[in-house]
């Protein structure tokens, strides 16, 4: 008969009488009466040994008074839950896309950065995207060969963009592009030449009017033009013979110009919707000096502005940058370059937007007198408030009737760093869904912050704004 | 007689003439002596008695000599007190040192030529050109008189070419004993006017510091054995541990046990230590010694002879075990407030960076819930709880189950040994916590639970064994994740004891033909860990066969570099003993043969700051080198194995390692930041830190990784905002890229390791001592960084527990004479250097005072800030005991 002490846990059994007669299973259950862990859970450590269940004591050397120490628990044993979790690096490589919240960078094939700083900024425009997905891949009479392989191979990139998440080499993208528009297969030493993003753009956009104008013809005629196009009120005005003549035209994208006066978009934007030209006068018989004045006849979908920050300089011979810094909104507000027909259209669904806001800003206190004074409209006002709300933001089809505001929300930016438009380096920086702005600078993709986004105004080495795009803002009425 | 030749006043030549000019208009009777126009009356009386004296010596009548000398002798010694300048009777002898040479030449021995012969050796201290060592030739044939009285810078002077002739004799094999007569004089002389130091400089010329321990008393002995121990860093071998010898001999003649037990640890002398146990009587201060050896964490076994009592003996051996450092860990956590667990997020802090971190997370990262896993053990180590593993697994959202089954398969042996990391130090939860992991069914698991269970016993020692009893059926496993598992676990727990029963366990695995690599390969660490500086034959045996067995492409693995790292380990620190070995390593396959060759030299000369293997390495980097060979990452990694010992060179290799990062190669540049973070481990230099702070953006990504482990390492422990703030750009800045997120991570949860109450610098009390497991620990984890993708990235991530070996609390915890914490106010401060200074400098600088515990960062000394308790150990550092002093009086 041996006595000793076990340690288990915290705890000290003291003075546990062994009968070395029994085997050690019987020592096993005096444990479990003590501890209450089973037997077969029961870990017994002997000077570096477990204690078997079938062992001979008279072996072990047990000495009057030793410490044991046990281990066991009688917890419940750890399982692994009937369905794991799902890891990311197990996802397929769209999935992981999807995760990312943004798509993927695009690959520099050699002084391609204005093509892909382009394509990254339109891609970000999910109804180009849909119109494209909806894009007949047999090609029509109507459009000739290049075009159709461009619009073709556009598509295709789009799509691939969407699905990884290593940056894609736009090489048959690139191929087309050259063979439809051969000023850009350019070259010089044996090298792509640097070209200019806003010439890419417009003949993109133009293209793509093109090709995409078919296939539905019923509803809208050009869905490019729908979504980009605007419509300009043109008002030619003669001092001289008081003559007066308007026209409209239709044109992809405003321009900024930029000038001593000029601080800011609007201004710009402004000045560059005024102008003078000579032209015969039918009245006077000779040229003369008009003054064109233009206004906004219809809004877009989205708005384009160019900064003119390129002028061609003689004496250099190539095209010089103008390094001035012109501030931009997030918010952009277009109301007062409208024409007065546009502007009446507006006046409604602009006044309930700014209810909404006021709203908003004043939520609680309006639930408050909602509550006390059981006001009906005001609830209504506020269900479809939230319900705009989301359309506004999320896909503008399924609102009962969008209305165009005036307000234009910033969507991307395309830079321009350098300084002459044929050498430098173009980034695209694009406002995803979740509200984050991401840097496309060819393959390399960065989050950034929407106070950056700002900062791209010019006036240094630093990279500015070329071409902004802005959404607008719609308000179902 | 020409004016005299001053070569003091050469300068002062036109000021004199101006004086010159002056002095005869307004004293009319100097008129007629020019040539000592510029001496005052009584220079000028002192000038002709001493040349009076001089042509005295010269009379034939003896009487008349020896008065004549008596008087020069005189006027020398009133004036050779201090040597700001020449002093004036010297100066005035000088011209007549030439004849009186020559005519001490004709003198017949007699007392009278001793006599002139003193006086010949004081004027050569000015006079005798360099090399011709003339004072010390004519105090040999003069008289054996008290040196000191002709004052210091005599004695000086003689002290110096005592040395100069010591090697010439040497050198000759001449007879020295008249010399060595002369250093006894001097020596005591020394010893007796606070010039220890220069006493001790003599006696290390000639080559007998046994002499010191005749005429060392309790006044002087502290700063003689001051200057010894920190002389010895200087000294080549074997003179090193020679003066280490004497300081411990010294520190047991004057019963200062606790130093004298520090020396014994660092010459890694048992029979010292033991002879400080039994030759002390006090058995509160042998606590204070077991305390001492538990932090140093070598394995120690008390006998009867040391301790008598029973009940004492085992009180002790539970100190060494290590049994208490839970409990004195969380009373410092509890002290100082941070017992809350902490989340990876709390340590991330991701919404400092504004929206830039987190992207649309909605699916688990097994990557980064992995880095979540590690982060969360290194934060938490120790404190028995957190928020991820121990939360009650009752509740079905959220519990410890989850977390685990948020690991991806080799990533659930991680966490599930993460508890151990949680549970540090406190076995019996510990193991009761892994209990449960043992009954699972799913084989990384069990590896976990196993590790785990080497992780919660490491640097505990416990009679049962706990460790062995329950991982030692695994080894032998089919499955080789359980097999590592166990395997690492008992180097982890048993790391320095020299266990055979578990070499007999290991030892077979390693030769074994038909077990895979890794299982080899980690078998060879475990062994390096467990016989760490021990130069085992039969390990090294063991270790060497598996190396040789291994096949060419085995042998391009990545783990293979484990196998003479194992090896190395083997030798740490224990320099000459490596040669045998390193010979039979040249005959090893050339892929593995230089590897090994550098890791060998590297470990064996870890900590000893040898000048020569310093610069063999740095040869061995300036190669450029072909593709495909790995030998020069050790090599970089030994540099600062070498040079760490010390502050000097750690100064000097961080110097040259910049150098090495300008020029070197691919290869060797992806060492330097380990390197770095070796040199500077928890001790966050702000140059150090820069310079991987802009590491950590290299183009080479696996620069980049090494740098940023580093920062983590660098700030082991500390919650130096500076580096998390650094690491939380990081992480933005390489949001994307999976593998170098996964580092910073990593380096995050090391710089909050232990929420800053712990550290990883394998040196304690205060630098001078090397904890030889905690450097194998942390030297295995930086090898295993040499290579990242196969090894950290890859599945045997698990290799970073082998940090816990290094990791201990910083802290000063004072407890009373039952072992009970008590507090007390002390003055924490950046230390001070304060060899060599006389009288009772302030040791510690830019103190504040607080009350015990408290932490002590890189470079801090503590001191009692009352004079209530007397402290068992005069370096306040890990746990103290006080005791009270019986002269204290209440004010």
């Amino acid at each position: 008969m041996l006595t000793v002490s076990v340690k288990w846990q915290k705890k000290v059994f003291e003075s546990i009488e062994i009968d070395t007669s029994q085997p050690p299973f019987v020592f096993k259950a005096q444990l479990y009466d003590l501890s209450g862990v089973p037997p077969e859970r029961q870990k017994i450590m002997v000077k570096g040994g477990l204690l078997k269940d079938d062992a001979d004591w008279s072996t072990l050397g047990l000495k009057n008074g030793q410490k044991l120490m046990m281990m066991g628990t009688a917890d419940e044993i750890v399982k692994a839950p009937e369905k794991g979790p799902v890891f990311m690096e197990d996802l397929p490589e769209e999935q992981q896309a999807a995760n990312l919240g943004y798509s993927a960078g695009l690959v520099n094939l050699g002084n391609t950065c204005y093509m892909n700083s382009t394509m990254q900024c339109l891609i970000s425009v999910p109804e180009l995207k849909s119109e494209l997905s909806n894009y007949q891949s047999a090609r029509t009479k109507d459009v000739d060969q290049t075009s159709h392989m461009l619009t073709v191979a556009t598509r295709e990139l789009f799509s691939e963009l969407d699905k990884s998440v290593k940056a894609v080499a736009p090489m048959p993208f690139w191929m087309v592009l050259q063979k439809k528009y051969p000023q850009f297969a350019q070259l010089h030493n044996g090298n792509h030449m640097q070209q200019d993003a806003e010439e890419c753009w417009t003949q993109m956009l133009y293209t793509l009017s093109q090709s995409l104008k078919l296939p539905s013809p019923s509803e809208d005629p050009d869905a490019v033009k729908a979504l980009f196009g605007l419509n300009l009120l043109n008002r030619l005005h003669c001092q001289e013979s008081s003559e007066e003549s308007s026209e409209t035209e239709s044109v992809f994208s405003l321009k900024c110009h930029i000038s001593h006066e000029v601080n800011h978009l609007h201004e710009g934007l402004k000045h560059g919707l005024k102008g003078e030209l000579e032209k015969t006068s039918p009245s006077l018989g000779r040229t003369a000096v008009y003054v064109k004045e233009s206004l906004i006849d219809s809004l877009p979908r989205y708005l384009t502005v160019q900064f003119v920050r390129f002028f061609w300089k003689r004496e250099s011979n190539q095209k010089a940058k103008i390094l001035r810094k012109v501030d931009y909104p997030l918010e952009l507000d277009i109301y007062d370059l409208c024409s007065e027909d546009l502007r009446k259209k507006l006046e409604a669904p602009r006044q309930k937007l700014r209810d909404i806001e006021g709203q908003k800003l004043g939520l609680q206190a309006s639930a408050k007198s909602s509550s006390k004074g059981d006001d009906v409209k005001m609830t209504d006002a506020e269900g479809s408030s939230n319900q705009s709300g989301e359309s506004s933001t999320g896909d503008q089809q399924e609102g009962a009737s969008p209305h165009m505001t005036g307000i234009y929300d910033l969507v991307s930016v395309l830079t321009h760093k350098g300084r002459s438009a044929d050498s430098g380096h173009y980034v695209a920086w694009v406002k995803q869904e979740s509200g984050k702005w991401v840097q496309y600078d060819d393959a390399n993709t960065s989050l950034q912050r929407g106070e950056d986004i700002i900062k791209l105004s010019g006036g240094g080495d630093w990279h500015m704004a070329y071409i902004v795009m802005y959404k607008a803002r719609l308000i179902s009425m | 007689m020409a004016p005299t030749q001053d070569p003091n006043s050469v300068g002062g030549g036109a000021k004199k003439d101006e004086a010159t000019l002056k002095v005869p208009s307004k004293d009319p009777k100097k008129k007629d002596e020019k040539k000592d126009e510029d001496l005052s009356e009584e220079d000028l009386e002192l000038k002709q008695n001493l040349e009076l004296y001089v042509e005295r010596v010269q009379d034939p009548n003896p009487e008349l000599q020896k008065a004549a000398l008596e008087s020069m002798r005189q006027e020398i010694r009133a004036s050779t007190s201090s040597m700001t300048s020449v002093p004036k009777p010297l100066k005035f002898l000088r011209p007549h040192y030439g004849t009186l040479k020559a005519f001490h030449e004709t003198m017949a021995d007699s007392d009278l030529k001793k006599y002139l012969s003193d006086i010949l050796s004081v004027l050569a201290l000015t006079m005798s050109a360099d090399g011709e060592r003339e004072s010390l030739r004519f105090r040999l044939i003069g008289t054996e008189g008290d040196i000191g009285s002709w004052g210091h810078e005599y004695v000086r002077n003689l002290a110096g070419e005592i040395a100069q002739e010591y090697t010439k004799r040497q050198s000759e094999e001449a007879s020295i004993d008249d010399l060595m007569e002369l250093v006894q004089q001097i020596v005591a002389f020394h010893m007796k006017h606070n010039a220890e130091t220069e006493a001790v400089d003599l006696l290390m010329d000639v080559e007998d510091l046994d002499l010191l321990l005749e005429h060392v008393d309790k006044t002087n002995f502290k700063r003689t054995c001051n200057y010894l121990t920190s002389a010895a860093r200087y000294l080549p071998g074997p003179d090193d541990m020679l003066v280490l010898d004497i300081s411990y001999m010294i520190y047991m003649k004057f019963e200062e046990y606790p130093n004298a037990l520090q020396i014994a640890l660092f010459l890694d002398n048992t029979q010292y230590v033991k002879q400080v146990f039994t030759s002390c009587t006090d058995l509160l201060k042998k606590k204070q010694f077991c305390y001492m050896i538990a932090r140093h964490g070598i394995t120690f076994e008390l006998d009867d002879e040391m301790v008598a009592d029973d009940d004492d003996r085992e009180a002790l051996q539970d100190i060494v075990n290590n049994t208490k450092l839970s409990e004195g860990y969380l009373t410092l956590a509890r002290d100082i407030e941070v017992m809350e667990a902490k989340t990876p997020e709390d340590i991330y802090k991701a919404h400092l960076l504004d929206g830039r971190a987190s992207s649309g997370a909605s699916v688990d990262s097994a990557r980064q819930n992995l880095a979540a896993t590690f982060v969360n053990a290194f934060v938490n180590a120790g404190f028995g709880q957190d928020k991820l593993m121990t939360v009650p697994s009752d509740s079905t959202t959220g519990s410890s189950g989850n977390w685990l089954f948020k690991n991806k398969e080799h990533g659930k042996t991680s966490a599930a040994a993460s508890l151990g990391m949680i549970q540090l130090w406190d076995v019996d939860s510990g193991l009761s916590q892994l209990d449960k992991y043992f009954h699972s069914n799913d084989n990384p698991i069990i590896a976990g639970a196993l590790l785990g269970v080497g992780i919660v016993n490491c640097g505990i020692k416990n009679d049962c064994d706990p460790a062995l009893a329950l991982l030692g059926d695994y080894i032998d496993k089919e499955d080789s994740s359980v097999r590592i598992g166990a395997i690492m676990g008992l180097g982890i727990s048993y790391a320095g004891s020299q266990n055979d029963q578990i070499r007999n366990k290991l030892s077979p695995i390693l030769n074994d033909a038909k077990a895979p690599l890794d299982v080899i390969a980690f078998a060879s660490l475990s062994l390096g860990m467990i016989y760490v500086g021990s130069c085992n034959e039969e390990v090294a045996q063991s270790i060497i066969f598996a190396l040789m067995d291994r096949s060419e492409a085995e042998l391009g693995d990545a783990l293979t570099r484990f196998l003479p790292l194992g090896l190395g380990l083997l030798y740490l620190g224990k320099q000459e003993s490596v040669e045998a070995t390193a010979e039979v390593s040249k005959t090893f396959n050339e892929k593995i043969r230089k590897y090994c060759d550098m890791t060998l030299l590297s470990c064996a000369y870890a900590g000893t700051g040898n000048v020569l293997k310093v610069q063999d390495l740095l040869a061995q980097c300036g190669e450029h080198l072909e593709k495909g060979d790995i030998h020069q990452g050790p090599a970089v990694l030994g540099l600062a194995m070498v040079a760490m010992s010390e502050e000097l060179g750690v100064d000097m290799e961080i110097r040259s390692l910049e150098r090495m990062l300008q020029y070197g190669e691919q290869n060797i540049r992806r060492a330097v930041p380990l390197a770095l973070g070796l040199l500077c481990i928890s001790n966050p230099k702000v140059t150090v830190m820069d310079t991987l702070s802009r590491l950590s953006h290299d183009t080479d990504s696996e620069v980049a990784m090494s740098a940023i482990i580093s920062l983590g390492l660098i700030g082991a422990g500390t919650n130096n905002a500076r580096i998390a703030g650094m690491l939380r750009n990081l992480s933005s800045y390489y949001y994307k890229d999976m593998s170098l997120l996964f580092c910073v991570r990593i380096a995050q949860g090391l710089v909050h390791m232990g929420k800053g109450l712990l550290t990883l610098s394998p040196f304690h009390s205060e630098r001078f001592l090397l904890s030889p497991t905690a450097l194998a620990g942390i030297v295995t984890l930086l090898h295993a960084c040499l290579d990242m993708k196969p090894i950290i990235l890859g599945k045997y991530h698990y290799v970073l527990y082998f940090l816990v070996l290094a990791m201990q609390p910083r802290m000063m915890l004072t407890v009373d004479e039952n072992l009970k914490p008590l507090s007390v106010p002390v003055r924490v401060g950046q230390a001070v250097d304060v060899v060599g200074q006389a009288g009772r400098p302030k040791t510690i600088t830019g103190f504040q005072t607080h009350s015990t515990p408290v932490l002590l960062a890189a470079g801090e000394r503590a001191e009692l800030a009352t004079d209530k308790y007397i402290p068992l150990s005069p370096i306040l550092e890990g746990f103290i005991i006080l005791k009270e002093n019986p002269d204290y009086r209440e004010e």
